[in-house]
Parts: structure tokens; sequence; C-alpha cells
């Protein structure tokens, strides 16, 4: 089938004057009003409780759904047999987009050069966006060693982010499937050839592969957040993809039919969250994505509260703008069946629940002080609903990982997490419909626990002879040199 | 009698066999719809399990509660409280006034144990240690809201009514909430993996110390130093199967759980030993340790060990196929034999004990030349078997081997399907490439090899690419600083060089095609006759070639330095290894410059040699001329000086991610070479040498 694009809606968050949707917010805030005067305060909070319940009961049945689907069939996919993975190797691009990342290029290089593909098939190109600290300088040492490796410089005002230089990369390439990761990921060896696999169905558009966090040794919020991916990707990705066949694209450790891409006009500059641009676009477009658990790099997890707060609301934002952009194409779609239209619904709605959560909690604060009649549909306590859904996958995710048991206590984090990524989002909801202007955060990295080979010199120093000598006196005997 | 003839129905065609069978196929459900409904069931009977048990028990669970608060208050001797009421208590406050507090449905621990043990049945039944956990955590909410209800109730005993709503309602919920999340959570950590069975630390580290072929993939992030979890002091699995159960059951419940799991331990054996270990635990039966053998299966990339396991299966088809696994081995061991050819005859009994058990069947390409006849030489006195591959059939090599083939020239059509033809027929597990302009068909058939079991490692198409090309190797190695003689490629260039001058083709082998020029005539002519010519001054000085060979990761594993004192048709017929620091240099930064892995040889000019003999580090001046990205015709004479470069490429081909040894040599052996015949009719068949000892 051929790729139609659907006209992505470009009118943007970054960079640009951005859009806004203050009629919107001030349209709920009349009809609020209104239902105050009209049926008054505590049956209006009665019903917006009630109403909050049923949703929360929808997506408390959906991570349940992704629970039991991940808890029946997952462990037996991770060790399942490849098949055929080596005698299919089309011409394939990695591309990775680097913008001051001294303290994680060098593992990442290494990497790259380390997988596991036919030379004559791969290339590898980083691009170097613009980055104002070392990185240029280890890309070119990298460079002049490896002549596999293909290194762009872009200029610091070329603008875009990291969807821009990825679309400059990718007009440079020939390449029948582009592979993106991050800076910071170190694939495994075999990842390409996994990935590659499911390109053997042409409707396939987008292959995701399994991110695993490689740095929970160096804090606790590290540590949380490796169990956070592990139940995201191996309970919450694999349920998707099992119930619904609709996984996302994640924007790294992933691979688009280059040119279902170049159909649809690369990576949307205009978004901080091309993933999930990209994955509704190649949806409605008629393509399918697909995600492989097997397929595994590893990356580091932010380690400050305040990183992890400025990526939470970098993800928050772009996603509910994706919400924005994309829900009346998506339920007249003519490539999604019902289901799907509502299951690509609530993943988009994914980052507004927070939102909602937070509503929940400041109603049944109100109630407290008694304000508030009780919810019209009191089908089970909030706080479970909260909670219990999550919980779930995350139980799921620790069994699946052959995590050790003490990491179970950890468990406990996520209630700090969860009210957290309720202020994230509900920041970014707020400030996504008043229009505040929001261009792309890069996230800070680490480098601690990667593996850092330095730059290969370009001439090394040479081995004095494999000769066997006679050994001066006194030195032990053993191999000559 | 009279009978009616009936008109036959005509046949249904197979389209409407096939639209009779869509209308029929449309009320099935497919895919990830069938996956739905199997998930909504699961959900529908977590939601049952909840409600109907909530309506059969909640009854009962008022009264258990009320009846063990009330046991604890008297315990602790507070006797104004009483359960007497059955589902609710009779509280006499402060003012004595008696208050009854009913143990509502919301008091009740009920709905916290329903959902925990829903999550128990319905998420995490496949692994049973989810019960045990169970029962801890239900103990342990029980035991809390039991608490709950006592602090509730002694506040409303010493304060008032409102006091105990308001702890029961708010304060209470929040311990509700706790409790309830502290018991999934035991829940979930006994459920889960002890540190010294769980394969990755809380922190994300892999611990479990599998092998890369056969770990999961991404369970743990690999970094070294990682300590393993310690196990329990005391194991209670271990003191129930050693101290309370019956040997009898204790036994059958470890087959059991043998049957279930995989024996990673098999992936750090070497291919010898895992094949042997394939054969034994087979032989015990495939019912016993099936995981492992399915393991095998799933993730062995040895050639040898899975045929050791696909014979197994295959003897043992009168085994009752106890197990789905079993079905699962059956199918995978069919599918190996068909696409496999027969094995060889095996030896008659009492010899197999002696015979080399894995001995590896290797195809080499160019079987005629003296690099691949080397190579067949080298392979079988190592006690491999040989599949000899040329595109002459009168070439010699194709006598030497255990099997031979005879292939179109690299450049023909058909190259690539007959070699796939033939490696399909014979199945060798490795082939070796002796002819560098092979490089380029090969590499466009590599992913199917490998699919035949057949494994290569060709150097990047790249550098053998600029090997071939004199003017473009010659251009690498200025651009790299490599002392390389000035190359021409026009007769105006060439004149402006210091003659004499060597006219030999951009791409020629084997010394064909080239010319000594002594004048400039001399010179235009020879750039005339020559094809593609490229000039360069003659360098004076000794000849040398040394045979190096270069790991995947570029590192240099050995350089065998060798004179050239006498050469016929460009092949060394006399010569003597010798050590040299500045050779070794030079030839190490002439292969990197290029990019080249693999084996190669470089030839090229020491000026002045006296000073090797007195001293191998002397800094003699060192001109590379050519690097040929293949074996050399001269390899026998390295490896004699002991440099095992074929046995060592053959490990690097076969186990790609094993480290290889470096390799020294014994410098000062000399070599003088002789001919030797082989005899065949014109059917092929040997004909008996009568000169043969």
């Amino acid at each position: 089938m051929v790729t139609v694009a659907p006209a992505p809606r470009h009118s943007a968050t970054a960079g640009r004057d951005a859009e806004h949707h203050r009629w919107a917010l001030l349209t709920y805030a009349l009809l609020l009003v209104g239902a105050f005067v009209a049926f008054g305060v505590d049956s209006t909070l009665g019903v917006i409780a009630g109403a909050l319940n049923v949703i929360f009961l929808a997506y408390f049945f959906r991570h349940l759904a992704f629970a039991i689907s991940a808890a029946r069939w997952a462990e037996e996919d991770l060790v399942a047999a490849d098949v055929g993975v080596e005698a299919y190797a089309p011409p394939l691009a990695v591309l990775v987009a680097c913008k001051n990342e001294e303290l994680v290029v060098d593992g990442m290089i290494s990497a790259l050069l380390g997988l596991d593909y036919p030379r004559d098939a791969l290339s590898l190109v980083v691009v170097d966006d613009g980055s104002t600290d070392g990185t240029a300088a280890r890309l070119d040492a990298w460079a002049a060693a490896e002549p596999r490796l293909r290194v762009l410089h872009r200029a610091p005002d070329a603008g875009g982010g990291k969807s821009g230089a990825l679309n400059d990369a990718l007009a440079q390439i020939q390449a029948e499937i582009v592979v993106v990761f991050d800076a910071d990921h170190e694939p495994e060896r075999n990842v390409l050839r996994r990935l590659v696999r499911h390109f053997r169905d042409p409707n396939v558009g987008a292959v995701m592969g399994r991110c695993v966090v490689r740095n929970g040794v160096e804090s606790s919020l590290a540590s949380t957040i490796f169990i956070d991916y592990l139940s995201g990707y191996l309970v919450n990705e694999y349920g998707r993809q099992a119930l619904f066949e609709l996984p996302a694209y994640g924007g790294a450790n992933c691979a688009v039919r280059t040119d279902v891409l170049r159909a649809l006009n690369g990576w949307n500059p205009h978004t901080v969250t091309e993933d999930t641009d990209l994955t509704l676009r190649v949806l409605l477009g008629g393509r399918r994505v697909r995600y492989d658990p097997a397929a595994v790099d590893f990356e580091e997890a932010v380690l400050s509260s305040g990183r992890f707060w400025r990526q939470r609301y970098r993800w928050a934002r772009g996603h509910q703008k994706c919400l924005r952009d994309y829900w009346r194409t998506a339920l007249r779609s003519p490539h999604l069946r019902l289901a799907e239209k509502i299951e690509t619904l609530m993943f988009l709605w994914v980052y507004h629940i927070p939102v909602l959560c937070g509503l929940g909690l400041l109603i049944t604060a109100l109630r407290g002080f008694g304000i508030g009649g009780p919810a019209a549909i009191d089908i089970l306590p909030l706080s479970t609903l909260l909670f219990a859904g999550p919980f779930a996958e995350l139980s799921v995710g620790l069994l699946l990982g052959r995590v050790e048991r003490r990491a179970a206590w950890l468990l406990v984090g996520f209630i700090p997490a969860f009210g957290l990524s309720i202020l994230t989002a509900t920041a970014a909801y707020f400030d996504g419909m008043w229009g505040r202007r929001y261009s792309w955060a890069k996230t800070a990295r680490s480098g601690a626990t990667s593996v850092r080979p330095a730059a290969p010199a370009p001439v090394g120093p040479a081995p004095v002879s494999f000769a066997r000598r006679a050994l001066p006196a006194g030195v032990p005997k053993g191999e000559s040199r | 009698m009279t009978a009616n003839p009936i008109a036959p129905s005509p046949a249904p065609s197979v389209s409407d066999l096939l639209r009779r069978a869509l209308r029929r196929d449309r009320f099935r459900v497919h895919g990830a719809a069938r996956r739905r409904r199997a998930v909504v069931l699961e959900i529908v009977g977590a939601t049952l399990w909840c409600l109907v048990g909530f309506a059969v028990l909640i009854t009962g669970a008022r009264h258990l509660e009320v009846w063990l608060s009330s046991r604890a208050l008297d315990l602790l001797g507070e006797t104004r409280i009483s359960g007497a009421l059955g589902d609710a208590f009779l509280i006499f406050g402060p003012g004595q006034d008696p208050l009854i507090a009913e143990l509502t449905a919301s008091c009740s621990a009920l709905t916290s144990l329903l959902a925990l043990s829903a999550l128990a049945v319905f998420v995490l039944r496949r692994r049973p240690h989810v019960l045990g956990g169970f029962l801890v955590a239900a103990a342990w909410i029980l035991l809390a809201n039991q608490l709950r209800l006592i602090l509730s109730l002694l506040a409303g005993l010493h304060l008032d009514v409102n006091a105990l709503v308001l702890f029961h309602d708010w304060v209470g919920a929040l311990l509700n909430f706790g409790y309830t999340l502290i018991g999934l959570l035991i829940m979930i950590a006994l459920t889960m993996h002890s540190s010294e069975r769980a394969e990755q630390d809380r922190s994300g580290r892999h611990t479990a110390g599998r092998p890369d072929a056969w770990a999961r993939p991404g369970l743990g992030y690999r970094v070294e130093n990682v300590e393993r979890g310690r196990g329990p002091r005391i194991r209670l699995a271990a003191f129930v199967h050693r101290r309370l159960l019956p040997r009898a059951v204790s036994r059958r419940l470890a087959a059991r759980r043998e049957r279930g799991r995989i024996d990673y331990r098999l992936g750090h054996l070497d291919p010898a030993e895992r094949a042997a270990a394939v054969r034994e635990l087979a032989g015990k039966g495939l019912g016993v340790h099936t995981a492992t053998l399915v393991a095998v299966a799933t993730h062995e990339t040895d050639a040898t060990v899975l045929d050791a396991l696909a014979d197994a299966v295959a003897a043992r088809q009168w085994e009752p196929v106890s197990d789905r696994q079993i079905v699962a081995l059956r199918l995978w061991s069919r599918a190996w034999l068909m696409r496999a050819p027969a094995a060889p005859p095996a030896a008659p009994a009492g010899e197999s004990d002696h015979e080399e058990p894995f001995v590896r069947l290797v195809a080499v390409t160019g079987a005629g030349g003296p690099a691949g006849v080397a190579v067949i030489r080298a392979l079988r006195a190592a006690g491999h078997r040989v599949l000899a591959l040329d595109a002459d059939p009168d070439a010699v090599g194709l006598r030497l081997g255990d099997a031979a083939a005879v292939l179109p020239r690299a450049d023909a059509d058909g190259y690539g399907e007959t070699l796939l033809d033939v490696v399909a027929a014979h199945r060798p597990d490795a082939l070796i490439c002796t002819v560098a302009e092979e490089y380029a068909a090969l590499g466009a058939v590599t992913a199917r090899l490998a699919a035949l079991g057949c494994r290569t490692w060709l150097p990047d198409s790249d550098a053998v690419r600029t090997c071939l090309d004199k003017a473009a190797f010659a251009a690498a190695l200025h651009a790299a600083g490599v002392p390389h003689p000035a190359t021409a490629t026009t007769v105006e260039q060439a004149a402006a060089l210091p003659g004499p001058w060597i006219v030999k083709p951009a791409h020629g082998r084997g010394s064909r095609d080239v010319h000594l020029a002594w004048t400039g005539d001399e010179l235009a002519r020879a750039f005339v006759a020559v094809p593609g010519p490229i000039a360069q001054p003659r360098l004076a000085g000794r000849e040398f070639t040394a045979d190096v060979l270069v790991a995947r990761d570029g590192t240099l594993l050995t350089c065998v330095p060798r004179w050239r004192d006498e050469t016929k048709a460009g092949i060394s017929v006399r010569g003597a290894t010798f050590d040299s620091s500045a050779v070794t240099r030079v030839v190490a930064d002439a292969v990197r410059a290029v990019g080249l892995t693999g084996p190669a040889n470089v030839q090229g000019f020491v000026a002045d040699p006296a000073p090797l003999v007195a001293d191998p580090d002397a800094e003699v001046a060192v001109t590379v001329v050519e690097l040929n990205p293949r074996f050399s015709g001269g390899l026998p004479l390295s490896l004699a000086a002991g440099a095992d470069l074929v046995g060592t490429y053959l490990i690097g081909i076969v186990e790609p991610d094993a480290p290889l040894p470096r390799l020294s040599f014994q410098p000062g052996v000399r070599m003088a070479r002789h001919f030797a015949e082989v005899y065949y009719g014109a059917d092929g068949a040997p004909v008996t040498d009568p000169l043969a000892a």
C-alpha cells in the first residue's frame, strides 16, 4: 500500500509562535461556573467525581489487560528463537543526533562499531548538532580512525532540534531502513538484526526496540526509572502490541522504513516528541508499527528530580500536543478499526490522565472540608484506581525482568513519582493550552556508566615484533613479547 | 426397474470453496482480537472473583473481624467494647452511653484481600511462589486492619463518636491504603526471584553471569565485578526436600522442576563439550531435560552442537511424547535434518573413540593457487576436512581436499547461486577465500551462506578495493604516511620519476604483465603493452613478504616477515623468516591505513638489510609495495615457523566473538620448495603415484 502522509499540523510549539487554546480553557471555566449555578456546587463536583471514576476505571482495566497479556506471553517472547535474522539484511543507516554529548559519545560510537550487521549494508551517520563541548572533536577522532563512520556537523543555529539533525542526516543517506539511537544509548550487538527482521512484512513502517536503563546504580531516582522502564517496555508497550498491535515508536532504538519516512516529510521539527508524532503519522498513513522486546539497548536515566521534571514535562507537553493534533484524524482514519481507534485515543490521552488525577485529588480534598457531594458513580475508591493499575504493571515488569526480590520495595518510590507526574502533566497542560513558548530541552547526561573507550588515535603504536627472541637474563620465561 | 438419471451437481470451484471458507471465517476471531478475548475473559474472571467473593464472604468476614477485635481487646483488658452484636461493636463511651459501631463492608479487610488474591490468581499465577506471597500478605493485611479497627474503637471509647468516625474514615483510609500497598509489596517481593536466582539486581546490573548468546535479552547491564547476591542462610526448600519430604516425592518434584528450567550452564562450555552434554542429556530421555534441549535448539549457533541434538532426537523417536515441548523438539529436528545433507557414515564401532570428534568441514576457494593449496594442506594437517573449490576443473587443489566442486569464475553470472548450491549440498562450517577478486561476489551471499550454517569472515569491501587498485593503494599509503614508492598513472608522470621503472597493471596479480623499463622509450612501450598501467621507480634492496593476520577489531595478531630469496612466477620458492621491528611497524601501519582485517600478505623492500643480522631492532629503511588481502603463496614457510595463521583464522570465522591469540614465530627458518604431483584419470578418479613411498 502506498503511504499517504497525513498532513501534520505544524503549527507549533517548538521555537516559533506557539499555538494556544485559551478559548477552550475559557469555555471549560464558563461551563463549570454554569454548572455550579444551575445544579449547585455539590452536585456538580459529585458528577465530575463520578465521571473521573469511570475514566480511571477504564484506564485501570487497560493497565490490567496489559499486565495480564505480558504475564501470559512476554517471557516466552523474550527467549523465542530468532528466525532468519542472518538471511535478511537490507541496506541500513544508523543515525544519531548529538548535542553536547562528550560524556557519553565514546561509549555510543564504540557500541555502534560493534553492531552485528553486514558491513556492506550498514552505514553509520552521527550528526554533531552544533555542540559547544568536546563532542565534535571526539566524533572527528573516531571518524578519522574508522572509515565506516560519517560525521555531519551542523551549525549551532541550524534549528529543528533532534528532528532537524535527523532530517539533515536523512537527506544524506541511501538505505532502505533507518535506525535511530540517542547519544547516551549503547545498543546490544544484535539489535539491528532483530529490529530489521520485522520489515519482511511490507506493511510495517516502523519498529521499536526495548530501552533498558543502565545507570540505576547511580541514584535512587535512576533505580526507580529503571523499574519504570521495565514496566513501560515489558508490560505496557508489550501489551499494546499484543492486544491492539499498536505499539509506539519511541524515538531511539527504533527503525523506520526510509521511503515511508520520506513520504511523511521526515521527522516533525515542530514538536518536542517527534516519536509520538511519527507513530501517529505512520499509523494514519496506513502502515504499522511493531515492537521487538528482544531488540535491546541500554540508556541513561536522569539522576536529579530537576532533570526528571524537565524530561517528563517535555514528554507531557509533546504528547498532549499530539492529542490535539491528531485525535480528529485518528477518529476518521480508514486504517484503524474501532477497537484500535479507542486504544489510540486512550494512548493519546495518557498524559492527560495525571491532570485528571490532580483534579480528583482536589475534589477529594474539598470533600474533606465538606465541599462537594458523593460521587455519582462510586464504583471503586479513587485511591485504588490511581495506583492499582500502574502497580499491577510494575509488579509484572519486575517479575519479567527477573529482578532480585529487594527491588519490590523500590515501588514505594513511585508514589512521589506519581505525585510529580501529576504536577508536570498539569503544568504542561496549562502551558500548552495557554500557548506558552517552549523549545526542545535536551536531557543532560551523567556518563558515569558509559563504556568509554577513548577514540582510537589515528596511528597507534605498532607492535615491535612477533618473533621469538632469546630473553635477557633475569626476565621470567613466557611469551617473548 | 427404471431409474431417473440424477444430474450430478457440479463440483464447487476453488473460488467457491474459498469464498465459503472466508464467509465462515468472518465469524472467527483473529490475531489481536483473539488475544484480547483471552485477556478480557481473565478480567471478567477477576471481576467476578471479587464481586462474588465479596457477596459470599462479606457477612462472615465482618463477623470474624468483629470477633477478632473484641477478643484482642479482651486480651488487652478492655471490657468496655463488646462484639456480642456479631457484625457491630457495642461501645460504652465516656458518658457510659452505649454506642453501636457497625463494621461496614468498607471497614473490612475483605476488599483488599480479594483484590490481592485476584492479582495473584489472574495475573501472577504462573509463578507458584505467589501463593506463599499472598498468604503472608493476607496475614499482614488482616493484622493491620485489626489494628486500624482497634485504634478507631479506642478513639470512640476515649473521645467520642466523632473521633471514631474521623479516625476511621480519614486516618483509617490512609492506613488502609498504606497497609494494602505494603501487603501488595510483600506479595510481589515473595513472588519475585531471590537474589541468587535473579538475573539482575535492583539497579539493573546483570548478575546471573549468563553468556551473551544464552542470556535473556536485556536482563541487566553488564558491568564487571558485580557481586552476586548471597543465598539465604536457611534454605527452606532444601530443608523441606531433605528433612520432610519422602525421598521419592522429592525426586519426583525435582524432575518436574528440571523439565521446566533452562540449564544455562551449557552455554559456558565449548562446542565440543556442549555437543557431548547434549548427547548425554538427550540420552537420559527427551522428557527429562526438555527445557535445556529446547534452549539448545533456540540459542545454539554452532552447527556441530545442533547436529548432535538433531541426531539425538532422531534416535529417540520411540519415546512417548509426554510433553508439548518434545513435540517442539521433534519439529525442530525434522526441519534441521531436512535442510542438512545426510551425515557421513559413522565410523565402525571401536574406532569412534579415536576419531577427532569436532572436525570442521571447511570450504576453500581458489584451490588451484599456491595459497589455496597451502591452506588446504594446513587444514588437513590440523585434522579438518576440506571442500576444495576452484573455477578450473584441473586445479590441483581439487584433488587435495576431501570433497571438491567447480565454480564459475567470480566475475561470471551464476557464481553466487552455484556456490550456494554447493554449500547447501555439502554444508561446510566455514569458507576461506584465497582469491581476493572473489570477495565482492562472496560479500553478496554471506547472509545466505550463514543461513546455511557456513560462516565467513570477509574484509571490508572498501579495504579490498583499495588493495586491488594499486593507484588507490598508493594514495591511501601516502595519506597515512607509510613508505611507498612514488606512483605514476601516465607516461609523463612516470618520466618525471627516477628510473628504471617497474610498469604493471593497476589491477594485476601474480607478477602478470609486469615490465621493467630502463629507458624512456621502454617506459612508453610498457605503458602501451600493459593494461591499465601504473609505474613506480624500481626499488633497491632485499625483497620481503610479511604474512599477517588482523583481528576483527583491527589488532595485528601476527606479522611474519620472510625474505623472498628466489621467486618463480611471483611465488617465493626459496626464502627465510627474519625478525625486524622496523618491518613489523611499517607493515602494521600499511594494514591499518587500508583498514583491513583477516589474513593478508604485505610485500616490500628493505633498502639496507645488513644491520638486521646483528640487531633486529635496527632502524632500517622499509618500503611497502603491495598488500594482498588474502593468504600468500609462501604461507607454508610462515606456518613452518610456528605461526598458525590458518587455524587462528578458522577460529575467528566460526567463533566471531572469540578472542584470538597473538601468534609468534621462529626467525631464521628457511624454505626450499620443490614440485609435487597428483595424478588422476579422465573421469577424475585418482591414479596411483608410482613414486609414492
